[in-house]
């Protein structure tokens, strides 16, 4: 039931550039639709694995100059600028992860911002690589079998297809006994142990599955924007992801989705003063957290449960 | 034949605290033996360095004739030993349901491309842990909790939850610390008798407990411990009539520490 409305509203969603013909909105639904891939990999690591990672940001950049230096400086095209970049991200991960999780939560936040603050330096000053500040730009449109996705209504297609492939993975990934298996972790990891299951390869996979499809993001997001600069590494986007996971719910695999596509339409709107955009977009977390301090899914589910302890405390007692 | 989990010659200090100082026990296949002790005795400590939840300092722990010393917690699972925690440990978010799953799932073959295909043997491995499960949540007496999260439990009945999860894999020997602190006193009696029956269809215990009424009611053989060390073992009766123990723990007359056990007791 629920899988068919999702499907129905997969569909909905791809017919976008069919129902207009605005730049303006088939270039917020992109964002949105990347976003919401980006968040929902976040989603798999801080909701479901508990692991609070900055990293995103780095992988998300590096996703972004791969795709871009594969094209322009390697020969390669689109397509396996897109995979390449999922790759090189997971091998990274993999890098950072190893050694960062066999420490602490606390520990993993920090190395992993400072990760992400490392990128960042690289992206401005390997300038014979990155072309530092000035970035690579002109990206060339994708093509495909002579088809050229040159404008924001084809390119549409490009991050619908992408999201939807994302999505359904990530939503098989945290609905089976693995996705279990990372709730578990998060909520008692001692547990876990007792019980004969070793959480490092669980973690590790985690991260670096949200490793890969992050870059994939931030490769197909930049092609998307037309040029690559350090600017992909602004701290926007990961606060962007963050407030997405947050509101949504983490640990909610359909609320995270639902508050990415509504959320990526917020900056849009509140975009009529840049100056105060990230102000407003703070105060509006602010006031999340204070009325539902787990997210909209997690709101639901509790009242959910209160239903279900009432109906159990009035049932016949044994 | 020797006996299915030898211990010899524990030792572990906290910045030079004696926390185990030699003790060495066995526990028999087939046994309930109980390890019991004042606070801070060693019982503990004891369990984690048994189950890798601490890095022993020296001795040998031998499970089911393999050494197993220095193991990892989930290596030593996996081996065949089962454990509880003092403080209760379940899934708070997740169902009795899944709770009891995750505790099997490391045991069946199935891996997760057996799982993304839905090959027989991942269809099997779950059709398996539901019906041991839906058998010990009625052991336990929870059926009606068995969709709802574990979080809306009370602690006791948490209590419960993670001592059926210990047996979902039908381990070798199960570790109980303290499985009946905080349960309902109604309820103490029928933990009581499903252990016993538990332990008449083959399985092995070894129970940490301070209460000692429970203790001596079930136990086939009962390890006392006092600062670090093994002062006696024996038999309940054996036990309870060592005025040594008495001693121990209560540090006074066996009149008046008779009569404060079934204090405690009760």
């Amino acid at each position: 039931m629920r899988l068919a409305a999702a499907l129905l509203a997969a569909l909905l969603v791809g017919a976008l550039p069919m129902l207009t013909s605005s730049n303006y909105l088939l270039g917020v639904g992109v964002s949105a639709l990347i976003f919401t891939v980006a968040a929902a990999a976040l989603n798999l690591i801080y909701g479901f694995t508990g692991l609070l990672s900055f990293a995103q940001l780095g992988f998300w950049g590096i996703g972004g100059y791969t795709s871009a230096l594969t094209v322009m400086k390697f020969g390669g095209n689109f397509w396996w600028g897109v995979v390449l970049a999922g790759l090189l991200n997971a091998v990274v991960a993999l890098a950072v992860g190893y050694p960062t999780l066999r420490t602490n939560r606390h520990a993993f936040v920090i190395v992993t911002l400072t990760f992400a603050l490392l990128v960042t330096l690289i992206a401005r000053d390997w300038v014979e690589l990155t072309r530092g500040p000035m970035g690579i730009a002109n990206l060339p449109a994708p093509h495909a079998f002579g088809y050229r996705f040159g404008t924001t209504g084809r390119f549409y297609y490009i991050a619908w297809a992408f999201s939807m492939l994302m999505l359904a993975f990530l939503y098989v990934l945290c609905t089976s006994r693995i996705g279990r298996t990372l709730i578990a972790i998060k909520q008692n990891e001692p547990l876990v142990r007792a019980q004969g299951i070793s959480p490092m390869p669980y973690k590790l996979a985690a991260f670096s599955i949200s490793a890969a499809i992050t870059g994939a993001a931030g490769g197909v997001f930049v092609f998307h924007l037309g040029i690559v600069d350090p600017l992909i590494l602004d701290f926007y986007y990961m606060q962007t992801f963050l407030i997405i996971v947050i509101i949504g719910g983490a640990g909610s695999f359909w609320g995270v989705v639902v508050s990415g596509v509504a959320l990526s339409a917020l900056p849009e709107v509140l975009r009529f003063s840049a100056d105060f955009r990230m102000v407003i977009y703070g105060v509006i977390l602010v006031a999340a957290m204070f009325v539902m301090p787990t997210g909209v899914a997690g709101w639901l589910r509790e009242r959910q449960l209160a239903r279900m302890r009432a109906s159990l405390e009035a049932g016949p007692l044994k | 034949m020797s006996a299915l989990l030898q211990l010899s010659d524990l030792r572990k200090a906290y910045a030079g605290v004696h926390a185990l100082d030699g003790v060495s026990f066995d526990v028999e296949a087939g046994s309930i033996t109980g390890l019991i002790g004042p606070n801070g005795s060693g019982k503990s400590t004891a369990i984690d360095c048994i189950s890798g939840f601490q890095r022993l300092d020296a001795g040998r722990v031998v499970l089911a004739g393999s050494d197993i010393t220095g193991r990892s917690a989930h290596v030593i699972a996996r081996a065949g030993l089962m454990r509880t925690f003092q403080t209760v440990r379940v899934y708070e978010r997740l169902s009795l349901r899944d709770n009891l799953a995750i505790a099997t799932q490391q045991f069946d073959r199935a891996s997760w491309l057996d799982e993304f295909l839905r090959t027989r043997k991942y269809r099997d491995a779950v059709d398996a842990a539901e019906s041991r499960s839906r058998e010990l949540v009625e052991l336990i007496g929870l059926q009606r909790y068995y969709e709802a999260e574990a979080g809306i439990l009370s602690y006791g009945q948490k209590k419960l939850v993670a001592l059926a999860a210990a047996l979902m894999p039908r381990p070798k020997i199960v570790v109980l610390d303290e499985p009946v602190a905080g349960v309902n006193p109604s309820r103490i009696r029928e933990v009581e008798a499903a252990l016993r029956q538990l332990n008449q269809a083959g399985e092995t215990f070894l129970i940490v407990e301070h209460n000692v009424e429970f203790i001596t009611n079930l136990c086939h053989r009962v390890i006392v411990l006092e600062q670090g060390r093994k002062l006696a073992e024996g038999t309940a009766a054996e036990i309870h009539a060592d005025s040594r123990v008495l001693e121990a723990y209560l540090g006074t007359t066996p009149e008046i520490a008779a009569a404060e056990m079934r204090g405690a007791a009760a």
